[in-house]
């Protein structure tokens, strides 16, 4: 490693009080939400506002706490501790001699098996859906207006996101060729149009 | 597929068709299988770089702890950085904080660097060396490949990684009703997938978080590259130079390096709840010399930095990461990612939710090998070599770990050693053996490593935060032995127990 690793030290340590009341809420969440789960009737709606409220509650005490992002961060990490351990609390060990329940999830599809249709579908997953949102990412970043720094942080982020979209997509979609037909579409065209404008700074 | 309903049965939930979710199942498997050794080794590597600071508390506990040094001391640290390599072309100074109260010095001279720990006085103490650190750090970021390729698989893991919980939700219209639902023991199968989906679900926005800033951190170089093919004619400076401090006019004389106290008061002037955790000054005994102070504010998690001329000019008037919303959100990246806020509560969420998402994983690939088997079509292979992927993990952590206390021995050698010797194993020995022997083998190595750190360093005047990562050590060595201990495996009924172990047993 050619860099000091630790520069960014994770100091501003949030409170004690915080982070009991962020994990709280997360858990009365949980309940609130198990509660409408469990329970039908009338009293569903209002146990699922309350489940949702109480975590957003939860969320705004992070917030004025440690401030608007490190908060928001905070509590999507101490939340989901909070609910997970109400979960694991709440487990059904079973006796494993005993006969499994009818399983409910679907299958997957049997695809047809032809090799081409294979290469095809990791070629687009891969290099094709990467370079088509890449050329989307170049296109918001050239039109899109605002702060150059701005426009390339976002455009940057629309990349991944988009990739991984195309990556789901084309790897459920049996209609391969239309697949490849948008992809390839969309490089050209918002590479073309990222070319034909260029970078305004 | 039943519409999802209220117990009243008020329909709350659009029907999802049954052929969607079948193909968008089929995605999600293929894509989790082409890359589930990948976001494996990833997720956990991740999950142990959380707590890097620790590990260098651990690994160097002989270092100064040092709290807060005045502007003085950090100019006499920068003097004695010049003293100590006298032809340095860049000099950094990271101040201690309250994660890492380490106060360190780095000189460069061209590629080539050279680090020491300093003392609260400022002045340099051993070199620092931190092998078992470094390592930790850089198989998360490049995975010990050479480095422009291993950042960028990193990063196609994240997309990789994060197309799959797109898929992942779309593909499981039960994951909100099932949403408490954890059964545990019986059918293996459905045990995994309560596991797989629980995690999955509730954990959802870290796990979109941390997919989408690694992804964009590993792939940042192509995009740059391929804005500046298409914008910039190929020139990437341009591209960096939009995200990068202004620079002093280019002029190689010499000149007296610069007095840091005076920008630092300027600092304090201008931004005074701005904490400085490192200086950087490049250049220092020529005119263009540059000096630039990283800093945090609290209550935000972008990083700021300021950079000032040899005079004590500060160069573009304001802090770079502040000035719009792409450089608060670019320099947001790394904290988000990394857990860098909140100090300790954040690490041991970012540490749990981390082994979460290596269970994900785990047992994504485990819900597919025990599908085979209950349609009649095993992989008997396949179940091997994942279950020994699964748990090469701890036992290749802890060897090179014990390697690098006891011995000095390079840990990239030994854990790559550690982990193709696990893989070996799924040639020759059952599921239940593998998972059984790796287990044991990791809590072995990591006992005799808190045991080794623990009489090297007993009865010296240490850091105590060392103490604590070896009694860390010591509770994971006795977690990866607890399903031993508690009988969880012996309680399978006998039909289940016969078959071969699937995954993360």
């Amino acid at each position: 490693m050619g860099f000091y690793a630790c520069e960014s030290d994770g100091d501003g340590v949030v409170s004690g009080a915080t982070v009991a009341l962020v994990l709280a809420g997360g858990a009365a969440a949980g309940v609130a939400l198990r509660h409408a789960w469990r329970a039908g009737g009338a009293r569903r709606p209002w146990l699922i506002i309350t489940g949702w409220g109480v975590a957003a509650a939860a969320v705004a005490v992070a917030v004025a706490s440690a401030g608007a992002a490190p908060g928001t961060f905070l509590a999507l990490a101490l939340i989901p501790v909070a609910v997970l351990a109400l979960v694991t609390a709440g487990v059904k060990v079973r006796d494993a001699r005993t006969r499994a329940p009818r399983e409910l999830a679907l299958e997957p599809s049997d695809r047809a098996s032809k090799a081409w249709r294979g290469w095809l579908r990791g070629l687009l997953a891969g290099p094709i859906g990467g370079v088509a949102a890449m050329g989307v990412g170049l296109a918001f970043v050239v039109w899109v207006p605002g702060a150059p720094q701005t426009r390339m942080v976002l455009g940057g982020m629309l990349v991944p996101v988009l990739w991984a979209a195309g990556m789901a997509w084309t790897l459920a979609d049996d209609r391969i060729l239309r697949a490849t037909a948008v992809l390839v579409g969309v490089a050209l065209v918002t590479f073309a149009a990222s070319a034909l404008k260029g970078f305004a700074v | 597929m039943s519409r999802t309903a209220t117990r009243s049965g008020r329909p709350i939930w659009p029907k999802v068709p049954a052929s969607f979710v079948r193909a968008v199942l089929a995605g999600h498997s293929a894509l989790g299988l082409a890359f589930a050794a990948l976001i494996f080794l990833v997720c956990f590597s991740g999950t142990a770089a959380v707590f890097i600071q620790e590990f260098q508390r651990w690994e160097r506990p002989q270092d100064p702890v040092v709290v807060a040094p005045t502007a003085s001391v950090l100019q006499t640290a920068f003097e004695t950085g010049l003293r100590l390599t006298p032809d340095t072309n860049r000099v950094v100074i990271n101040l201690p904080g309250e994660g890492l109260p380490r106060f360190v010095l780095t000189t460069w001279t061209g590629e080539d660097y050279k680090m020491w720990a300093l003392d609260a006085q400022g002045r340099a103490g051993e070199r620092l060396d931190k092998p078992w650190t470094d390592f930790v750090q850089d198989l998360h970021i490049y995975l010990h490949l050479p480095r422009s390729w291993g950042i960028f698989v990193v990063g196609l893991t994240g997309v990789a990684l994060l197309s799959s919980l797109v898929s992942g939700i779309l593909a499981h219209p039960r994951v909100f009703r099932d949403a408490f639902h954890l059964r545990w023991g019986g059918s293996k199968r459905l045990q995994e997938a309560d596991l797989h989906n629980r995690i999955g679900i509730w954990a959802l926005p870290f796990h979109v978080t941390l997919s989408l800033t690694g992804a964009l951190l590993g792939l940042s170089t192509v995009i740059v590259g391929v804005l500046a093919m298409v914008v910039f004619k190929g020139d990437t400076e341009k591209a960096y130079a939009l995200f990068a401090t202004p620079e002093p006019a280019h002029d190689q004389r010499a000149a007296p390096p610069p007095d840091l106290t005076a920008m630092l008061a300027t600092l304090k002037r201008i931004a005074p709840d701005a904490a400085v955790t490192y200086a950087v000054v490049e250049d220092p005994r020529q005119a263009q010399q540059h000096i630039s102070f990283g800093t945090r504010t609290p209550g935000r998690l972008a990083r700021e930095i300021y950079s000032f001329d040899r005079t004590g000019a500060l160069l573009g008037g304001s802090g770079y990461g502040a000035r719009n919303v792409g450089e608060s959100l670019y320099s947001a990246i790394g904290p988000a990612h990394f857990g860098w806020f909140g100090g300790w509560p954040t690490k041991i969420a970012y540490g749990l939710l981390g082994i979460g998402l290596t269970a994900v994983t785990s047992s994504g690939v485990a819900i597919w090998l025990a599908r085979r088997r209950a349609k009649g079509r095993p992989a008997p292979r396949w179940e091997r070599v994942w279950i020994a992927t699964v748990w090469s993990q701890p036992f290749a952590y802890g060897a090179a770990m014990l390697g690098v206390v006891a011995a000095g021995l390079p840990p990239v050698a030994v854990w790559g050693g550690a982990t193709l010797a696990a893989l070996g194993a799924a040639a020759v020995l059952a599921p239940v053996r593998i998972s059984r022997g790796l287990r044991s083998a990791g809590a072995a190595a990591l006992a005799a490593t808190a045991g080794a750190h623990v009489v090297a360093w007993s009865g010296r005047d240490i850091d105590p935060a060392a103490w604590g990562v070896d009694v860390a050590l010591a509770a994971l060595a006795l977690t990866l032995m607890a399903p031993e201990a508690t009988g969880m495996l012996r309680r399978r009924a006998p039909a289940d127990a016969e078959r071969p172990a699937i995954a993360a047993e």
